[in-house]
């Protein structure tokens, strides 16, 4: 009994390293722009798509393959925000969160293009089998995906916090006015950003497409992404990388244990939503995110 | 901007729908041809015209709550599916006639979108779209895990019947949705025009102002929840009815973000803009539907048929243009277009 619970427990943390790095992103590019981007599900997808191109069809080594797709990754959110979020700058957020829909959809389309009805996987490049701590089963290779989610993650925060170019993507998450007035060049902060959470999504996306292949449901966990930001809070780092390790640990506790006495099972493909439904009666916010002041 | 020698000298006239005897001429003519269509055109293009009402109707109850009420409503597709459901209960189930459960499935839609709705008041704006995705994929997974709504495999439902007559081609089902049609679009304009309208508008554009003016949003957000959803069970009910068959693949959530891409192309916050959206994205997707055959021959490496994703390529590119370039949508370059022959010779 208890080793079940720490096979679901072990194993949920593990896929929830993978939600937690999509919910950053998101996070990312909410705290310096104020707006939550769908787009970033696509350019996880793509991310995946590239690596598969350079070191499934291409067959280059590893190092260079995973750093071409981390550079196409990021020359794909400079192009988006070139092209489409700079000429709304003034507009209603509003606007610019449709921006970001209809990007995914162009982008959905470019995807389903090239995938089809068919599924590709990306040949394995992490070691393979299992460790076993004492009867519970950790595959290697969702330990390293697990590694490789955080470490981003962890090298992001250590640059928000302590260096110049965090400091001035604080400044604009702040106030837009005031930065600029401060000197800072917002519009640059803007490509950076983007350029930035291009390339980590596209390190999601590599990480995603190891554990579920390259086939048209991979930009959905762009949007599985939003959902865990919200929980979390659409502006706290923190929030993001909690809900992630919950929303994976309830998905495997889920379907671990739920999933037997419900007829035709697949709770986990519902338990993110319920849970956000839950988490915003509760907090508006999201779980650590800030409350806004409205005034007339 | 009324044309020169129209004065409006009373307040019914101010607010008219109709406002001079041209209009009502005009108006007549074309309901007149409305009907006569059958007549003149193809089965297929009846068929297309069936589906531009009904996704008019539902993108009309979306207009209501998220263009004139502000709150933004990803939720229309798992309403109406929760109507389409409904009415294939109540005509398989419990034996109902077609014309008694095109309300009731309506009503059933609505009281489940009130529950969907609540959350609207604490929540804001973006926080709100999202929770309309999340009810919806909820939505969409109770019905496929229940046996009465067979699962995955959906409900085959009957034609609707006066007696003998029975409703089943196209021509037929053609007058009953027209006239569902005529009369949702008058009674929406009508609603937008009222009291309740300018309540919706108000909540809109400063709900705090609103609420502090002495508006109960409370009752009036969920009132126009209750109303898109009430739309969107009868598009759903109409749908279920029109096709024959009920599944929960034809409501999905990318069907949502097509109603949401509707209303912006189309004008938000007017409802002759819901039509223009509506027939925009349709003769968007019929002509993809043309063309792309020639592209698969002239472009190999696209495969067999690029339709379904060259569908949803163009859906955003016709989207990303809108936004960059004309924002408020089609509604509002009609407008300019209508001031420009009213007022001539001046010009705007």
């Amino acid at each position: 009994m208890m080793i079940d619970f720490f096979q679901y427990l072990s194993s949920g943390l593990l896929m929830g390293g993978m939600y937690a790095i999509i919910g950053v992103t998101i996070v990312l590019v909410y705290k310096s722009t104020h707006v939550a981007s769908l787009a970033h599900g696509q350019i996880l997808a793509f991310g995946a798509v590239f690596f598969y191109i350079f070191f499934g069809v291409l067959k280059w080594p590893l190092l260079a393959s995973f750093s071409s797709a981390l550079i196409l990754g990021g020359i794909l959110g400079f192009l988006i925000n070139r092209l489409t979020m700079r000429r709304l700058i003034g507009e209603p957020l509003f606007t610019c969160f449709l921006m970001t829909f209809a990007v995914f959809m162009f982008l959905d389309g470019v995807f389903n293009l090239y995938v089809g009805g068919e599924t590709r996987f990306i040949p394995a490049y992490l070691p393979e089998g299992t460790i076993d701590i004492g009867g519970v089963c950790i595959a290697k290779d969702r330990l390293g995906n697990f590694f490789i989610s955080m470490l981003p993650i962890m090298i992001l925060i250590v640059l928000f916090k302590y260096s110049k170019i965090g400091l001035r993507m604080r400044a604009t998450a702040e106030n837009h006015t005031l930065a600029q007035g401060s000197g800072i060049r917002v519009k640059k902060v803007f490509m950076l950003i983007w350029v930035v959470s291009s390339i980590m999504a596209a390190i999601g996306g590599i990480v995603c497409a190891g554990t579920i292949n390259i086939h048209f449901p991979l930009p959905g966990i762009g949007l599985k992404g939003l959902v865990i930001a919200l929980v979390g809070g659409l502006d706290s780092f923190a929030g993001a990388i909690v809900a992630g390790l919950m929303v994976g640990i309830l998905e495997s506790m889920g379907a671990g244990y739920i999933d037997p006495l419900i007829p035709g099972g697949g709770v986990n493909e519902v338990v993110a939503y319920v849970m956000l439904l839950i988490v915003l009666l509760v907090k508006p916010y999201g779980l650590l995110g800030l409350a806004r002041i409205e005034r007339i | 901007m009324r044309s020169c020698g129209v004065f409006d000298e009373t307040y019914e006239k101010d607010i008219a729908i109709v406002r001079t005897w041209r209009h009502w001429i005009v108006l007549i003519g074309f309901v007149a041809l409305l009907f006569l269509l059958p007549l003149f055109f193809s089965y297929y293009f009846i068929s297309l015209l069936n589906n531009i009402f009904i996704t008019a109707i539902v993108v009309l109850g979306l207009q209501i709550v998220t263009g004139y009420c502000g709150q933004v409503s990803l939720g229309q597709a798992a309403f109406m599916a929760i109507g389409a459901f409904a009415s294939g209960l109540f005509t398989t189930r419990l034996g109902l006639s077609f014309w008694l459960a095109l309300p009731l499935s309506g009503i059933s839609a609505g009281i489940i979108g009130l529950i969907g709705g609540a959350p609207s008041l604490r929540i804001k704006e973006f926080y709100l779209a999202m929770s309309t995705v999340a009810i919806h994929y909820v939505v969409i997974w109770v019905i496929t895990h229940l046996s009465i709504t067979g699962y995955t495999e959906g409900l085959v439902v009957p034609a609707p019947s006066i007696g003998d007559f029975v409703f089943d081609t196209e021509d037929r089902m053609y007058y009953v949705i027209l006239m569902v049609t005529l009369l949702l679009t008058y009674f929406a304009r009508n609603l937008v025009r009222s009291r309740v309208g300018r309540v919706l508008v108000a909540i809109r554009d400063n709900d705090l102002a609103a609420e502090v003016m002495g508006i109960n949003l409370f009752h009036y957000k969920m009132l126009g929840f209750f109303i898109s959803c009430f739309y969107a069970g009868i598009a759903g009910c109409l749908l279920a009815h029109w096709y024959q068959v009920v599944n929960a693949e034809q409501f999905t959530l990318n069907h949502a973000l097509l109603y949401i891409g509707m209303i912006i192309v189309g004008g938000m916050g007017s409802v002759p803009g819901v039509f223009f959206g509506v027939i925009f994205f349709r003769l968007l997707d019929e002509f993809i539907l043309v063309i792309s055959p020639v592209l698969a021959r002239e472009f190999t490496w696209m495969g067999m048929s690029p339709a379904a994703s060259m569908g949803v390529m163009g859906f955003g590119l016709v989207l990303i243009l809108f936004l960059l370039f004309e924002p408020r949508g089609i509604a509002h370059r009609w407008e300019i277009f209508k001031t420009s022959y009213r007022i001539y010779p001046y010009r705007n």
